[in-house]
């Protein structure tokens, strides 16, 4: 009746079902644990069901199970993997979390396909039969987690390339792998019948290429500015100030697509700032815009130099007591270069003390005042 | 005839003829065919001979297509002689409908790129849709005396005889402005901005409707159009610069002020309400409405209708008195505002009651989960009729 694959699953699950009862008695509250043992019990529960239901992979043979397997099997990876597993286990206790979860991973895996591999090879005395089985069984599991890693390691070699090379290299570099792609796929489109060899061939020499290149810029690090800009404590970086770093907000994109919605045009010229109103031709010192609405002014840097426009909206009370300067500012902006500044002001003119206004950091006596009614 | 197909004529006629008699409707405010303009007078010039040759078009269409039908009805008579293509025709009648429509085209780009020029503005309002009213804001212009923002709702007061420019956004859904009497309509999309120039010939009130779909209360999304001639604006320009003054001690307007200042304006600015400390009070609507904004009703009582136009704030003897009075008189009597005896009370009382149960509105408190708690137009505020008194007194003080 139980065919030898089917009693080794049915003894699995029952070990797991003891097992997550006394995990579950004994260790409290550790939902992940419990989890990770029912699933194990399902997983091999249902290898149980399918065992017993297609007789070890030979509905032929009865219940006189499988005659013994006449030849002699290869030898296998999987125990070898599984003891790098528990090794890796061992050293990543001392070391880093990651080793150690790494060891569970291969431990898991080799496991799994130790014990499937042990299964399909006593299934039948022929192994190209036994072969398909396991096929059958572990393919679709080992296909998914393969595609992952791999584009895993490629999405991974690809930023620690262009972290390492500057942003005009890496734009050409790029432009020329892309092209290459592209030829690529056009030759095994134009030759549907080249050798399987050469394809293979062509694809490992790329994924090579592109995890040795990635391997490459690990070694070498994030470029300079990318360094330094992060000394700089590029990401906290929030002030609308005059700008005193070396690398932040430089080397902005300053072109603007976006013609239709602006508000209005704000104009550095000559060390002088100047404003015209959408849908009014006089320059002013003075904008007029909505309360609480999205809004959108062009920055125009028409003085030598690189400048940023900063807004001044009034006050927050940001915890009892502490009240802060509410700001917002475009990039510096090289002479000749624009840039769009979108920003949203919720009170209205009389709420604060001291007016509204845009301003250039570094210069005095400039300013085109906001008023928000 | 079997009786379905009858039946269908008839209704079909029936409908016509309805859709028709509508057509001579007398008191149709916001009837495309009375340009009160010269921008909707562009879009009558063009409309009304496309009109014309559309219908002429149209009726020899039919009457070829009658006479085809009884000249060639099956008496039993043979089938004529079958023949294939008849080219001077078919090229002539591709040649004709593209120049007649080639024609049109010249005329109707021409309109377009007149009705979006921009560079002859004299003035500009900022146009702001939100569910369900229009906010209007007056950028400073000191050529026409507006030395500080003014800024209204509902009711869009215009000067005569001058290109006004308006710059439409939303701060929520997509709105539509159109006052069909003085040009076509204009979407206001949230985080852009479009033009619609806007100009009146003679002093009136011309009415509008969203005609962008916008949700619950979108059939009560109206708007009207105040055109005064250029002295009855300015007068009206320097009402609006004006703060709102406290009611005196001791007044039922006083109590209502206060009121007002505990359940009104965390939505509502009056700009001039200073609180109890003597600070000015901050509406937050920000913190409230969904949209971020509230009517600011520092001037209420110069517009004379309210809750996106859809109410009258004038009793109807007094509305009539406005609305249907003569070019000349027109901007006196609309400068006048509501004044205590022309107060529609009933339904401005209706509206501090219990205003989503006048216009439907997302105020539900226990349904706010999806705008975090905040309202989509004025919740029911649970007042008592004691408070409703004091602050339709202190609400007919805003003027
Ligand atoms: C939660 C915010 C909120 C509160 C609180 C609130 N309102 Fe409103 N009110 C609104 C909104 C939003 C509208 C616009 C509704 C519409 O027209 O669709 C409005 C409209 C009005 C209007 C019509 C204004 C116009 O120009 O069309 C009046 C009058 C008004 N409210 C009075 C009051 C009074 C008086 C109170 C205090 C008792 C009050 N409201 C409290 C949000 C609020
Ligand atoms: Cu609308």
């Amino acid at each position: 009746m139980f065919t030898n694959g089917s009693k080794y699953f049915i003894g699995v699950t029952g070990f797991s079902a003891v097992v997550l009862v006394i995990y579950v008695v004994l260790v409290d509250g550790a939902v992940g644990g419990a989890v990770a043992l029912a699933s194990i019990m399902l997983a091999v529960g249902l290898l149980a069901g399918l065992a017993l239901f297609n007789r070890d992979g030979d509905v032929e043979v009865g219940d006189a199970a499988a005659p013994a397997n006449a030849v002699p099997v290869g030898s296998s990876l999987w125990p070898l993997v599984t003891t790098l597993g528990i090794v890796a286990m061992g050293v990543g206790l001392i070391t880093h979390e990651i080793v150690f979860l790494l060891g569970l991973t291969a431990l898991v895996a080799g496991f799994v396909e130790w014990v499937i591999q042990g299964w399909s090879e006593s299934a039948s005395s022929d192994r190209r039969f036994n072969n398909a089985a396991r096929g059958r069984l572990i393919h679709p599991l080992e296909f998914p987690v393969i595609a992952t890693v791999g584009a895993g390691v490629i999405v991974v070699s690809f930023s620690r390339i262009m972290l390492a090379i500057s942003k005009t290299t890496g734009a050409v570099l790029f432009t020329i792998v892309g092209a290459l792609v592209l030829a690529g796929g056009v030759f095994f489109a134009v030759r549907p019948n080249l050798k399987k060899s050469v394809a293979v061939g062509l694809c490992v020499i790329g994924a090579v290429g592109v995890v040795a290149g990635g391997i490459a810029g690990a070694s070498v690090g994030k470029r300079d500015q990318l360094v330094e800009a992060n000394e700089e404590d590029h990401f906290a970086h929030k002030e609308c100030g005059e700008e005193k770093s070396k690398y932040f907000d430089f080397n902005s994109e300053a072109k603007v697509s976006m013609r239709s919605n602006p508000m209005a045009t704000i104009e550095f010229v000559d060390g002088k700032l100047q404003a015209r109103e959408l849908g009014l031709k006089k320059l002013t010192d003075r904008i007029t815009v909505q309360k609480s609405n999205n809004i959108s002014v062009i920055f125009r840097n028409k003085t030598e130099g690189e400048y940023r426009l900063t807004l001044f909206y009034g006050e927050k009370e940001v915890q009892e007591g502490v009240v802060e300067e509410l700001h917002n500012c475009t990039q510096m902006i090289e002479s000749g270069e624009e840039q769009l500044l979108t920003f949203r002001i919720d009170r209205p003119s009389i709420a604060s003390e001291k007016p509204y206004k845009f301003y250039v950091p570094g210069v005095e006596d400039q300013s085109i005042e906001v008023v928000v009614p | 005839m079997p009786t379905s197909v009858r039946r269908f004529v008839a209704g079909a006629a029936g409908l016509s003829a309805v859709a028709l008699l509508a057509g001579c409707a007398k008191n149709a405010p916001q009837d495309t065919w009375q340009p009160k303009g010269p921008n909707a007078q562009k879009i009558d010039d063009l409309q009304k001979p496309v009109f014309a040759i559309a219908g002429i078009v149209g009726l020899i269409v039919f009457a070829a297509v009658a006479y085809a039908v009884f000249r060639f009805k099956d008496r039993g008579q043979p089938i004529p002689e079958q023949t294939h293509g008849k080219p001077v025709l078919e090229i002539g009648m591709t040649i004709l409908p593209a120049l007649l429509l080639a024609g049109i085209g010249v005329f109707t780009f021409r309109t377009i790129f007149d009705l979006a020029k921009t560079d002859d503005t004299e003035m500009v309002i900022n146009v702001t849709g939100q569910q369900w009213w229009w906010e209007y804001d007056y950028p400073v212009q000191t050529d026409y005396g507006i030395t500080n923002p003014i800024i209204t709702s509902g009711q869009l007061v215009i000067p005569t005889g001058t290109k006004v420019l308006l710059r439409e956004t939303s701060r929520d859904v997509i709105h539509s402005y159109w006052i069909p009497a003085l040009n076509g309509k204009r979407d206001a999309v949230p985080g852009r901005v479009h033009y619609l120039r806007l100009e009146a010939d003679k002093p009136g009130i011309y009415a509008g409707q969203c005609t962008e779909f916008c949700g619950l209360s979108h059939a009560v999304m109206r708007m009207e159009a105040v055109a005064l001639d250029k002295a009855d604006f300015a007068a009206w320009v320097k009402g609006q610069l004006e703060l709102a003054d406290s009611p005196a001690e001791g007044t039922l307007a006083k109590e209502g002020e206060s009121v007002f200042l505990n359940q009104c304006v965390r939505c509502h600015q009056v700009n001039g309400l200073k609180k109890a400390d003597g600070s000015p009070a901050i509406a937050a609507p920000e913190e409230n409405v969904w949209s971020g904004a509230a009517p600011n009703l520092t001037h209420l009582m110069t517009r004379n209708t309210f809750a996106g136009a859809s109410w009258d704030l004038l009793t109807k003897e007094c509305r009539k008195d406005v609305w249907e009075a003569p070019g000349g008189e027109f901007g006196k009597k609309y400068l006048a505002g509501v004044t205590e005896e022309c107060l529609n009370q009933t339904d401005l009382r209706r509206w501090l009651r219990n205003a989503p149960a006048m216009k439907p509105m997302y105020a539900d408190p226990t349904k706010l989960g999806p705008t975090d708690g905040k309202y989509r137009g004025m919740p029911n505020l649970g007042l008592s009729e004691d408070d409703i008194d004091k602050l339709v007194a202190y609400l007919a003080t805003l003027k």
